[in-house]
């Protein structure tokens, strides 16, 4: 297993380069699709790799590298859904369709929708990243997973420009949207199961993102103060930074042997990746912040990448339940397990 | 047998075996010095009779030979045994072992190894009042008189000295070139003549550490650890030895100890405070995260693939997350962590948070401070260019 993660991981360094920061978005899915990184989870028994969530992480640690703009987690969650719906009518084609390259994205926000008197949908859904590009959306809503197709009667696709450069994000608005019945892959308690389901995959590909980027950050960091001179001496001499960084990396580090332990770990609860989660996009936004700082000036200028990481890692912190929350769900669960 | 089933076998021994026999009350029975020094004796003694003392050891020795796994598993179950962790026997069982195993002569072994077994213990005489971070600058001199090299010299924070048999000295016997070129090691004899040993009182009201005073001091030249003037490379050996596994155990043991925080919270009836509930979380997350990557380390370790900086990442995570969890000990302690209260002499995490919050400094700044730790992991694995050397006063 371990010669398998590095090759995943020379495959996702060559396909993705890290100079080339924000690849294109059509280029990146295109080649995602074509490098099979959608099956890699997959069971066997529905024709994937039937790889392990490290090996999940190790290519989306890979894409968080280089602030991949490509829409996969969201559409390895709504994979796993539809995998984890048995009752979902054509599950196979849809399985193929997606594997395939055709995109369906798991809202990654929370969306809301209630039934009409007429039996159609009204709400909206949040989260939903490069919608322009899917066919559908696999919405996940309070007691219900449906697909939405985007061009139905009574949807409506509407961007939020985001401060990230490297995604983007869409509402999805229903109004007198009817859905069909052969699209509802869950309801009720099967829905509570399929969130189950997901949900430590989620935790752990933000968790793999966050670190990703907050590595490549503190390499690029690094990188600058060893080449930029003040007081005719590289700034990486000055211990005041050297420390930082040590520090930096420490955290990293810590974050790091977390997520590869807990992503294997049978027995981890949803809380116990929740809360890696929280200190890997905490983590994230320690990095990104000190970036920004010991780059000085040049890094609040547009034209240099520190912000594009800043931003990311911003985002990252708002997705899939916050720090504070997941904090405290560790926190009664650990109480709870040390009982008096 | 799958080795899953193995280790499982293993635990099952252990638990057995420390039901009979894992020494209860100790805490309580720890009011003083003479009582710590009995009782870790005996620990040891026990230990070794049942063949858990020495996992880490090649495999020729009694209970030596064990795979990492199964170490981890015999050190989780004296953790959850609430055994008391071997002082003592620390710098006898790693730090002159590893000297010995990997540098010694083969009397030297034969002559030390199965004392230790026995019960013999060592200390490290590395530090002086001049050379703390930076050891090199030690000065305690050696001159060699024939068959022996007669010291005299000042050492401190030497652990467990007033008790120890033998120590593991470093001095210098050389002047020219590198501070570094001039140094030896010696194993010396806490009850030759000329050595006199002080303990140091501590902030906490302890006593684990000493000055140690050398006067013209007679030390066989068989007792010298590699060449004359080689003395830097063997210490590197003696203090790697403490990289490894001990994170590991410290890291389960404060992960174990956690239970005196949920206590707290319990007590000043704070079970639905969130502010409370997050630290909590956040500490217990960052503690699984200690555990972690201890084991990624030795994991690493002993596929052969650790880096330089490793044992660094590894120590500044645990000794960081000791003294995060002692601070919310003694902020939910409140009034009550200030009120005296008697210590556990030689004891980590104890619930008296005033004593841990006070021994947690012990691992920001023995085995290398926190900040030489940082000075490693941004020169030696970022890369980060070192000051020029040659400053003067
Ligand atoms: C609990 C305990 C047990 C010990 N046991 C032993 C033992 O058994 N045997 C033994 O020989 N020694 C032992 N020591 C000594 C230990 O190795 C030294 O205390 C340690 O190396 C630091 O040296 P120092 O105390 O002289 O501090 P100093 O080196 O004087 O450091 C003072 C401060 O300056 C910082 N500093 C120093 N150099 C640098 C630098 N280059 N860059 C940035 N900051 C720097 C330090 O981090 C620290 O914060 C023990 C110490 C403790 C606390």
């Amino acid at each position: 297993m371990m010669i398998e993660l590095s090759e995943l991981q020379d495959a996702a360094q060559k396909a993705f380069p890290a100079d080339g920061l924000v690849p294109d978005r059509d280029v990146s899915w295109k080649l995602i699709a074509e490098m099979g990184w959608l099956m890699i989870d997959l069971p066997e028994a529905d024709g994937g790799l039937g790889l392990g969530r490290d090996a999940l992480a190790t290519i989306l640690f890979e894409q968080g590298r280089v602030l991949s703009t490509a829409p996969l987690i969201p559409a390895l969650l709504a994979l796993q859904a539809i995998v984890a719906s048995p009752d979902l009518a054509g599950r196979e084609d849809w399985i193929g369709r997606i594997c395939g390259g055709e995109y369906v994205p798991l809202n990654l926000l929370p969306g809301s929708a209630s039934v009409q008197a007429d039996g159609t949908l009204a709400g909206r859904i949040t989260g939903v990243f490069e919608a322009d590009m899917a066919s559908h959306v696999l919405a996940g809503l309070p007691g219900r997973y449906v697909l939405i197709p985007n061009d139905a009667p009574g949807v409506t696709v509407t961007e939020r420009p985001l401060w990230d450069r490297s995604r983007r994000l869409f509402d999805i608005a229903l109004d007198g949207f009817r859905p069909d019945p052969a699209l509802v892959l869950a309801e009720d308690e099967a829905a509570a199961r399929v969130h189950d389901r997901i949900s430590p995959a989620a935790m752990v590909a933000l968790a793999a993102d966050s670190l990703g980027g907050a590595s490549a950050a503190l390499d690029l960091t690094v990188e600058y103060l060893k080449t930029r001179r003040q007081f005719d001496r590289p700034l990486a001499m000055f211990q005041a930074l050297k420390h930082r960084c040590a520090d930096l990396k420490t955290h990293i580090a810590s974050a790091e042997a977390l997520l590869w332990s807990r992503c294997i770990d049978d027995a981890a609860s949803n809380i116990d990746l929740g809360a890696m989660k929280a200190m890997a996009t905490d983590t994230y936004f320690m990095v990104v912040e000190e970036m920004i700082q010991l780059h000085g000036g040049i890094g609040l200028t547009e034209e240099h990448q520190s912000h594009l990481f800043l931003k990311r890692a911003l985002l990252n912190m708002q997705l899939c339940g916050s720090a504070d929350n997941w904090r405290e769900a560790a926190g009664r669960q650990a109480l709870a397990k040390f009982a008096g | 047998m799958t080795s899953e089933a193995h280790l499982e076998t293993l635990r099952g021994e252990v638990r057995g075996w420390l039901d009979v026999h894992a020494p209860k009350g100790w805490r309580n029975a720890r009011q003083s010095h003479e009582q710590f020094a009995a009782d870790q004796r005996a620990w040891f003694l026990k230990l070794v009779e049942g063949g858990y003392a020495i996992p880490h050891w090649p495999a020729e020795w009694p209970g030596g030979g064990r795979s990492l796994a199964e170490q981890k598993v015999i050190y989780e179950e004296l953790t959850r045994a609430d055994c008391p962790r071997l002082l003592l026997s620390f710098v006898s069982t790693y730090h002159a072992a590893a000297t010995l195993l990997e540098c010694g002569s083969e009397a030297q072994k034969a002559r030390y190894l199965p004392a230790i077994l026995k019960g013999e213990t060592w200390c490290q005489g590395f530090s002086e009042p001049n050379a703390g971070s930076d050891l090199a600058a030690l000065k305690a001199r050696a001159v060699r008189k024939g068959d022996v090299y007669v010291v005299s010299g000042q050492k401190v924070w030497s652990t467990m000295a007033q008790y120890a048999d033998k120590c593991l000295l470093l001095v210098r016997t050389g002047a020219d070139g590198p501070k570094q070129a001039g140094i030896t090691f010696l194993l010396m004899d806490m009850k030759a003549k000329g050595v006199t040993v002080r303990p140091i009182h501590q902030i906490q009201g302890d006593e684990e550490y000493c000055e140690v005073f050398l006067d013209d001091v007679e030390v066989p030249v068989a007792d010298r650890v590699g060449e004359e003037g080689a003395g830097w490379a063997v210490a590197q050996a003696t203090l790697s030895s403490e990289r490894g596994l001990t994170l590991m155990e410290l890291s389960y043991r404060m992960r174990g100890a956690m239970h005196y925080i949920a206590s707290l919270i319990r007590k000043n009836g704070l079970e639905n405070d969130a502010g409370v509930l997050r630290d909590f979380g956040q500490l217990v997350t960052r503690a699984d995260a200690a555990c972690a990557i201890a084991d990624r380390f030795l994991a690493n370790r002993i596929a052969g693939i650790e880096r330089v900086g490793d044992a660094s990442l590894v120590k500044n995570t645990y000794s960081r997350v000791l003294r995060e969890y002692s601070a919310l000990g003694l902020r939910l302690g409140r009034m009550d962590e200030q009120y005296l209260a008697p210590i556990v002499f030689g004891d980590l995490n104890t619930g008296n948070f005033m004593a841990d919050f006070m021994n947690s400094y012990a691992w920001t700044i023995a085995g290398g401070s926190e900040e030489v730790q940082r000075n490693i992991i941004s020169e030696r694995m970022l890369g980060m260019q070192r000051e020029p050397k040659g400053w003067a006063a």
